[in-house]
């Protein structure tokens, strides 16, 4: 069958239906629009349940409460609108509540703009709601890969009882790419929790105290990371970049080793855990490791630099914060000419 | 008539403060459960404030984040149809922070039962001002007794909801100030549910409830001051029924 | 893998001319990309798509964006400013009814021009300026052959509901096609 030429957003919303969503709140903001659209009918069609509800944070505890019933539960959003879902992020882990969320961002504090970006770097990987806690970050280069992460998420979601992101971005949301999407599928098996009425189970009684919830946090670092290392075994400058920008690095590292530049790229798919074992694969010969990311002050730099410190990685580290869009080949070869003629500043 | 002696299906000791209403309703509530026949498939949707004290209890609950129980009760109903899902908020769950989420679960008509005690504060955090809150009522960010033309007058959301959505099953304020009120009121209560198990629509009960701790009274004289000061400003009765429709 | 440029005015068909493209080399399983105009970059109706294939099955796509194109339609004047992100043998192909004057093009690219306008009242299908330059760059790039362009564009009209103009579009892709 041929590949189908579906746009990001309606590609995250039919990923999700493969993989056995039955339930969808969520609230129209650019540009993630798109998700909430294409699921406003298909979830019908299926007889699941989708809603749209009267604010973000509205969307996201009708989410938790079908979480809780033993929905598979997804929503959507971009910018503030994530904002707004912070305080669902934060319930979600106190009551162990697996959900899905695809934040297609918007570059840009505030109201910000619609440009393209990651600029939601730190609050997807850090945090952003109170208490401390973790949720799995996934950030797709394609609309390939975000199917393809979208249909697993659930299953590591509900296998830790943890909240997964989708970290996508304006631009991939919105492009089409011809994808072949998976087949139909449900969760396997029941879950031994959750509201059924009976009192039985519920959710109260958490299998975790805090202390072994971290446990846990350290199997899934341990277990999930997810990288792809391109060229780095001799590479002299290594670039470190997720989602759109460590596309273009593909082709700009094809670009420069043809030109005989010893250069390589490790493509983050997990933000969080971050793959830190992708750097033990780093060579002798490294000069310096340049992170790419679409946000204007550089954030993914500061984890590069930690697992550098981990690893006893002495390069000098780099950024190129290329603020909103997706980067050009040719910025980012102009950037490590920049770096390897020693003009650009060491960020670390 | 012999009266029920034993404890109904899921009540357990409660946290209360002594002479609070919480308990009595929390009481009414489950008797209607278990003589509707639902004691083993149903849900509270729990706010954030005194209420939360349910916890206590037996049965599924869902701790819903501050004023969020309508949009959580709407999930899990529209999970789990066939369970009966009660929303328990007070006053300044429902009607202050969680007014949207509360307007508009009644918006959509969900098909839900929400109870609310209205005890004219915010009781957890230990006697604030709400917006049902007395004229001249004094409480902690009220000293000098409360001012309705700087912060609006009382709040009455059976009333607002009855008038405001004329699609929903059922609105409708008791008191559980003497016996005679705790029996109206679990006629309510029993109604709200009923509407839900026969897939009526929204349903809501506003409950007045003596809150003896922040209103600096003895449980008596708590009671004393629903009749002769919150009945004329929150009037008892049914604001919308089915038949009404 | 070909880099392909649709640039112009909102309205102009610019956006859909750029996904039949990219349909008819997704049809034939080959990677495909559509990036669309986005955020700022509409602002004042500008509309402006990049699409991306690869000549062979297992060729991935890297930047999906604007690189070097190889192929890029103007069709409107502002649009000549991305001639800047062209390869320098791009062949470009001009709606001469917007623009008379093609000085400004670089010398070593290859500029045909074709009012498609006028071609398109011409075939009575005025929404149909797109598919005139697109059936030329077929033709002149060697993109795909004609039979398997035109009913793979009746094909992706008919998947959005508008079968119904498949006459009227399949005589303005023969008169793009007969044009070059």
């Amino acid at each position: 069958m041929a590949k189908e030429l579906l746009k990001g957003n309606a590609a995250a919303g039919e990923a999700a239906v493969r993989a056995g969503a039955d339930f969808f709140a969520g609230y129209p903001i650019t540009p993630s629009t798109e998700i909430l659209e294409y699921l406003s009918s298909r979830m019908g069609e299926l007889g699941r349940t989708f809603i749209q509800a009267e604010s973000e944070i509205a969307a996201v505890n009708m989410v938790l409460g079908a979480s809780a019933a033993g929905a598979r539960c997804i929503t959507a959003s971009s910018g503030t609108g994530i904002s707004l879902k912070m305080e669902g992020y934060s319930y979600a882990e106190s009551m162990k509540l697996p959900f899905v969320v695809v934040n297609v961002q918007r570059h840009g504090v505030g109201l910000g703009g619609l440009d393209s970006g990651q600029s939601d770097y730190f609050r997807e990987t850090k945090g952003g709601g109170q208490g401390d806690y973790r949720r799995v970050v996934y950030a797709p280069s394609s609309i390939q890969e975000q199917v393809d992460m979208i249909y697993k998420s659930f299953d590591v979601a509900e296998k830790y009882r943890i909240g997964v992101t989708i970290f996508s971005e304006a631009v991939l949301g919105q492009m089409m790419e011809a994808v072949d999407m998976p087949p139909f599928k449900k969760r396997e098996g029941e879950l031994d929790w959750g509201i059924d009425g009976t009192g039985k189970k519920g959710i109260r009684n958490n299998k975790w105290t805090i202390f072994e919830r971290v446990e846990m946090y350290h199997e899934i670092e341990e277990q999930y990371q997810e990288w792809e290392n391109i060229n780095v075994e001799d590479a002299e400058y290594v670039f470190v970049a997720a989602g759109l920008p460590a596309r273009v690095c593909i082709d700009t590292v094809k670009k420069l080793r043809e030109k005989g530049e010893k250069v390589g790229l490790i493509r983050l798919k997990t933000l969080w855990p971050y793959p830190v074992k992708a750097f033990k694969e780093l060579g002798p010969n490294l000069k310096g490791l340049i992170s790419v990311e679409t946000n204007v002050q550089g954030q993914m730099v500061e984890d590069v630099a930690l697992t550098c410190r981990k690893f006893k990685i002495n390069a000098p580290i780099y950024c190129y914060a290329y603020g909103p869009g997706v980067p050009m080949v040719k910025e980012i070869v102009a950037k490590y000419e920049e770096v390897k003629s020693g003009k650009c500043e060491e960020r670390f | 008539m012999a009266a029920i002696k034993t404890l109904p299906t899921g009540a357990n000791k409660h946290t209360f403060c002594p002479g609070c209403g919480h308990g009595i309703v929390n009481r009414l509530i489950r008797e209607c459960i278990e003589e509707l026949g639902y004691q083993d498939n149903y849900c509270f949707a729990l706010a954030v404030g005194c209420s939360c004290n349910l916890h206590s209890q037996k049965g599924d609950f869902f701790q819903a984040a501050h004023g969020r129980a309508g949009a959580a009760a709407t999930g899990i109903k529209r999970t789990r149809p066939d369970m009966l899902v009660i929303a328990y908020q007070g006053d300044g769950d429902a009607g202050v922070i969680g007014l949207a989420e509360t307007l508009n679960a009644a918006y959509r008509n969900e098909n839900l039962s929400v109870i609310i005690i209205n005890n004219t504060n915010f009781g957890m955090t230990g006697g604030q001002m709400s917006w049902t809150t007395m004229p001249g009522e004094v409480t902690t960010t009220s000293t000098a007794g409360r001012n309705c033309d700087y912060n609006g007058y009382p709040q009455h959301l059976p009333e607002m909801i009855a008038n405001s959505f004329s699609h929903i099953a059922y609105s409708a304020r008791g008191s559980v100030a003497d016996v005679k009120h705790i029996m109206e009121t679990k006629k309510m209560i029993k109604k709200a549910l009923q509407n839900q198990i026969d897939k009526a629509g929204y349903s809501i009960v506003e409950v007045l409830s003596p809150c003896p701790t922040n209103w600096h009274l003895d449980p008596l004289k708590s009671c004393d001051r629903i009749e002769n000061e919150l009945y004329p400003e929150y009037p008892l009765g049914e604001f919308k029924t089915r038949e009404d429709k | 893998m070909k880099e392909i440029v649709f640039a112009g005015f909102g309205g102009q068909g610019v956006l859909t001319g750029g996904l039949i493209l990219a349909y008819m080399a997704a049809q034939k399983d080959l990677n495909a990309t559509w990036v669309p105009s986005y955020g700022a970059e509409m602002r004042g109706g500008a509309a402006k798509c990049v699409v991306k294939f690869g000549e062979s099955k297992d060729e991935m796509i890297g930047s999906p964006s604007m690189e070097e194109a190889d192929i890029i339609f103007l069709m409107n004047k502002p649009s000549m400013t991305y001639l800047k992100d062209c390869k320098p043998n791009a062949t470009v192909f001009v709606n001469s009814h917007a623009i008379e004057d093609t000085s400004a093009i670089p010398s070593t690219m290859k500029v045909i021009k074709i009012n498609c306008v006028e071609k398109a009242m011409e075939v009575k299908n005025p929404k149909g300026a797109n598919l005139i330059m697109c059936a030329a760059a077929i033709k002149e790039c060697k993109l795909f052959d004609l039979d398997y362009a035109m009913d793979t564009m009746c094909k992706f009209f008919e998947d959005k509901g508008k079968g119904k103009f498949n006459e009227a579009n399949r005589r303005a892709f023969q008169a793009g096609y007969d044009a070059v």
